[in-house]
C-alpha cells in the first residue's frame, strides 16, 4: 500500500514538469473573459495556451481574482482585457502579478477596446448619483459580433508582434475566422430580420451593442440607474410601461436574480429570456459562435 | 405722422430684439449638427482604420497603429487636463457605538467619524507606484496610515515596498479596517498588534514560488520599525529596535468555485530597550471560500498567533560601575490568541456572519498568567450600493479583569472617488 502510494506520488511529480514542457513553446495568454479567451484561441490556434479570469456565471464587474489567477497572469506572455473601467480588479490583479510589461500600456497588454466605436460616451460632468456610470462609455462592446472583426484583428496584430515566427499562422487563422464570421453575421441577420425596430426591456445597460446590431430599441431597464437594484415602485412603473408599449421581451444575463423579471413577465405576458454576456454562461454556449447562435436564436424566438 | 414714426421705431426695436433670439436658435441647431458630424467623422475614421488594419493583416503586413482609441472621452487638450493627477478617493467610516462600560471612551455611546481616509495612488513610472492613505478622525489627530513606494519586476519576479504599510502577515492585518467583514479588528489583532491594526514603516519583499503543481505559493519577508499599533502590547514601545517578519501564503483551487488558502507567519521583535528579539510570534491562518453564485459566497476564516515572550531579562545594575545588566532567568511565557470567522453573503446586497475570539493577555497579572479575553460577535451587513454599506453588529466580551462588555455598533461606510477593487 505504502509502496504504491510512493510510486503514484513520484509519478505525479514527474508528470507535472512533463505537462509543463508540453505547454512550453506556446504563448501563455490570460484573458479576462471567456469570450476574449475564445477569440485568442480562434486566432492563435495551436500556438497559444489560453486561460481566463472571470467565470462566465458571475458578473464581470464583481469578480474577485484568486491567487491562482495572479499566478496565471505572472506566467503569461500576454494579458487581454476590455481596457475600459468594467474590470475594476484588473489593475490590482496585474500589480499583484508584478510584471510591468503586462500593465496597462505595456508591450504585452492588449486593450481590446482600441478601434471600437463606443456607445454612450459621457460628454458632460459625471456623478455617482447617476448610478454606476462608466467613464469611457458603455463597456459591453463584445455584444456586437461586428466588433469581433476589430478585436480579432487586434489580437492577430499583437500575437504577430510578440511571436513573429507564428505570423503566417495568425494571418491564416484570422482570415478563416473573418470569413466564418461574415457567413455567420449574414445568417444571424436573416434569423433576426423580424426583430428590427422592435422594443425590448433589459435588466442592465449591457445590451446596447446587441440592440444596435439588430436595430432593437431599448428605452427602459429593470435597474432604475445602472447598478442600482430595482425598487417596488420602479417595477410597478415598468409593468405599466411594458403593457402600454406591448413590449414582447425582457432580457437579462443569467447571473441576475430572475424574481423581478419573472413577476413582471407573468403579469404582462412579455417573455423574460437570458441573453448571455459571455460564452459558458448557459449550457451549450461554450465558444464565440455557439454563444452568439444561442443569443440570436433566443431573441428571435422571443420577438416572433 | 408722429404716431406712424413711433410705430416704425417700435417695429425696428422689436425686430432688433428678436434677432439675437433667432440667431441663438440657429446656433443651437448648427452646434448640434457640428456635434453629429464630428461623431460621424470619428466613426468613419475608426471604420477606415479598422479596414486598413484588417487588409494589412490579411496581406501579411504590419498593421498601422490606431490614431484614435475606443477608450476615452472626446480628445483635445481640455480632456487631457488633470490626467497627471493621482487617483484620489475618500472613505468615510462612521460608527454609532453603544457600550456597557460607562467610561467616556473613544467613540462610545455616540455617533463618531471613526475614520475618514484620504487615499492617493498613482504610477510613478512604468516600474513602480506610490500609494498614500491619510486618516482623519473626530477623536484623534490626523495621521499617516500608509505611504509606500512599490517597485514591480525585481529579479525573481519580486515586488518590493518601502515606506509605511500594512505587512503581509496573516489575513486581517493586510486589510484596511473599513474593508473587514466586522466593524472592529479581531480581538487578537486589537490586543497584540493595535486597535486599528498594524501599520509600520519599513521595507519588504514579496516573491512568488512557482512549483510544478497547481498550488500557488508566495513568500514575503520584511523589516519594520519596532513598537505596536495603538494600544498593542506584543512588542515594546521602542521603535528603533526593528521587527522582522516573514509570511508564506499557499493557495489551491479545490474546484471552479472553491479555494483554500493556508498561511504561516513569523514575527520577531523586541519587548524592551535592549536590541534582542525576545518576542517571537508564529501565526497560522486558514481560509476557505466558496462562491456558490454571483456575488454570493460563504467564507470560513481562522487565524491563530502563538507568542513566545522571553521574560528572561531582569533589569539590574552593576554594584561597582552602576551599568545596567540583564540577567537570564529563563522564564519564557507562551501566549496565544486567535479567532474564527464565518461570513455568508447570501444575497448581492446582504451578508451575515459570526466571529469567535479568544486571546491571552500579554500584561496578565502574575497570579493569573493564563487569563484572557473571549468575544462573541454577530453582524448583518447591507450593501446599499457598491459605494455605500451599512452594518449592525452585537458583541459580547468576557474580559480577563472579570467584567463583561456588551457593544452594539452601527457602521456606515461610504466611498467617493477612485474606484478599484483591491485583491484580498
Amino acid at each position: 500500500m505504502r509502496k504504491s502510494f510512493l510510486i503514484a506520488l513520484t509519478a505525479c511529480l514527474l508528470c507535472a514538469p512533463v505537462r509543463d514542457a508540453a505547454a512550453a513553446g506556446k504563448l501563455n495568454v490570460v484573458a479576462t473573459t471567456t469570450l476574449f479567451a475564445d477569440l485568442v484561441r480562434q486566432v492563435g490556434g495551436e500556438r497559444v495556451s489560453v486561460k481566463h479570469v472571470a467565470q462566465p456565471k458571475f458578473n464581470i464587474h464583481f469578480i474577485q481574482p484568486r491567487p491562482s489567477d495572479v499566478k496565471n497572469v505572472r506566467n503569461a506572455d500576454l494579458f487581454v482585457f476590455y481596457g475600459l473601467d468594467i474590470e475594476a480588479w484588473a489593475d490590482p490583479l496585474l500589480e499583484a502579478a508584478g510584471k510591468p510589461d503586462l500593465f496597462r500600456g505595456g508591450a504585452r497588454n492588449l486593450d481590446l477596446s482600441a478601434g471600437i466605436r463606443l456607445l454612450e460616451v459621457p460628454s458632460g460632468p459625471l456623478s455617482r448619483s447617476m448610478g454606476d456610470m462608466h467613464l469611457f462609455g458603455n463597456p459591453h462592446y463584445q455584444m456586437n459580433p461586428e466588433n469581433a472583426r476589430i478585436m480579432a484583428a487586434n489580437i492577430a496584430a499583437k500575437l504577430k508582434e510578440i511571436d513573429s515566427a507564428g505570423a503566417e499562422t495568425y494571418g491564416r487563422n484570422l482570415a478563416d475566422f473573418l470569413s466564418k464570421l461574415d457567413a455567420k453575421i449574414a445568417e444571424w441577420k436573416a434569423l433576426c430580420l423580424h426583430c428590427s425596430g422592435k422594443e425590448i426591456v433589459s435588466y442592465h445597460k449591457d445590451i446596447l451593442y446587441f440592440a444596435d446590431f439588430l436595430g432593437l430599441t431599448v428605452e427602459q431597464y429593470f435597474e432604475p440607474k445602472p447598478g442600482i437594484p430595482p425598487t417596488p415602485k420602479h417595477l410597478s412603473l415598468l409593468e405599466s410601461y411594458i403593457k402600454e408599449k406591448n413590449v414582447k421581451a425582457i432580457v437579462m444575463p443569467a447571473y441576475y436574480s430572475r424574481s423581478g423579471p419573472d413577476v413582471i413577465s407573468a403579469r404582462t405576458g412579455s417573455k423574460a429570456v437570458i441573453i448571455c454576456q459571455n460564452p459558458g454562461e448557459v449550457e451549450g454556449t461554450g465558444d464565440f459562435f455557439s454563444f452568439f447562435d444561442y443569443n440570436f436564436k433566443t431573441i428571435a424566438e422571443a420577438l416572433r | 405722422m408722429k404716431r406712424f414714426l413711433t410705430t416704425v421705431v417700435l417695429c425696428v426695436l422689436c425686430a432688433l430684439a428678436e434677432a439675437p433670439r433667432a440667431h441663438a436658435g440657429e446656433i443651437e441647431v448648427l452646434s448640434a449638427q457640428v456635434k453629429e458630424l464630428s461623431t460621424l467623422v470619428q466613426d468613419l475614421s475608426l471604420t477606415v482604420q479598422n479596414q486598413q488594419r484588417e487588409i494589412a493583416l490579411l496581406k501579411g503586413r504590419t498593421p498601422p497603429p490606431f490614431t484614435t482609441s475606443g477608450a476615452g472621452p472626446a480628445s483635445g487638450a481640455r480632456s487631457l487636463q488633470g490626467r497627471w493627477n493621482p487617483d484620489i478617493g475618500v472613505v468615510a467610516d462612521t460608527v454609532f457605538k453603544l457600550d456597557s462600560p460607562r467610561e467616556d471612551a473613544e467613540g462610545a455611546d455616540r455617533v463618531s467619524v471613526r475614520e475618514a481616509e484620504l487615499v492617493f495612488g498613482s504610477a510613478v513610472d512604468p516600474y513602480s507606484r506610490l500609494d498614500a492613505t491619510i486618516s482623519f478622525s473626530d477623536f484623534e489627530e490626523a495621521g499617516l496610515e500608509e505611504a509606500h513606494y512599490t517597485h514591480f519586476g525585481l529579479p525573481w519576479n519580486m515586488t518590493g515596498r518601502v515606506g509605511r504599510f500594512k505587512p503581509n502577515v496573516g489575513k486581517a492585518i493586510p486589510v484596511h479596517r473599513d474593508s473587514l467583514d466586522t466593524v472592529d479588528e479581531p480581538l487578537v489583532i486589537q490586543r497584540y498588534f493595535g486597535l486599528e491594526g498594524y501599520n509600520k514603516s519599513g521595507a519588504d519583499l514579496k516573491m512568488p514560488i512557482d512549483l510544478p503543481w497547481a498550488m500557488t505559493h508566495e513568500a514575503s519577508l520584511g523589516l519594520l520599525e519596532g513598537g505596536n499599533g495603538e494600544d498593542g502590547t506584543l512588542f515594546g514601545e521602542t521603535r528603533r529596535h526593528p521587527t522582522g517578519y516573514s509570511h508564506l501564503k499557499n493557495y489551491v483551487d479545490l474546484n471552479d468555485t472553491t479555494g483554500l488558502e493556508l498561511g504561516v507567519s513569523h514575527l520577531a521583535g523586541s519587548r524592551d530597550d535592549d536590541a534582542t528579539f525576545e518576542v517571537n510570534v508564529i501565526g497560522v491562518d486558514g481560509t476557505v471560500i466558496w462562491r456558490f453564485a454571483n456575488q454570493r459566497y460563504f467564507k470560513l476564516q481562522n487565524e491563530v498567533f502563538n507568542v513566545n515572550r522571553a521574560e528572561s531579562f531582569v533589569e539590574g545594575a552593576d554594584a561597582g560601575t552602576g551599568d545596567l545588566i540583564y540577567e537570564d532567568v529563563d522564564d519564557n511565557r507562551h501566549l496565544w490568541g486567535g479567532y474564527l470567522l464565518a461570513d455568508l453573503r447570501f444575497h448581492p446586497q446582504w451578508a451575515t456572519g459570526f466571529r469567535f475570539d479568544r486571546v491571552m493577555i500579554v500584561d496578565a497579572p502574575a497570579e493569573d498568567p493564563h487569563s484572557g479575553d473571549t468575544g462573541y460577535t454577530g453582524y448583518l451587513t447591507f450593501y446599499q450600493s457598491e459605494f455605500a454599506r451599512w452594518r449592525a453588529q452585537f458583541s459580547h466580551f468576557d474580559l480577563s479583569n472579570g467584567g463583561d462588555d456588551n457593544q452594539v455598533l452601527i457602521q456606515g461606510t461610504f466611498a467617493i472617488g477612485e474606484h478599484k477593487h483591491k485583491l484580498t
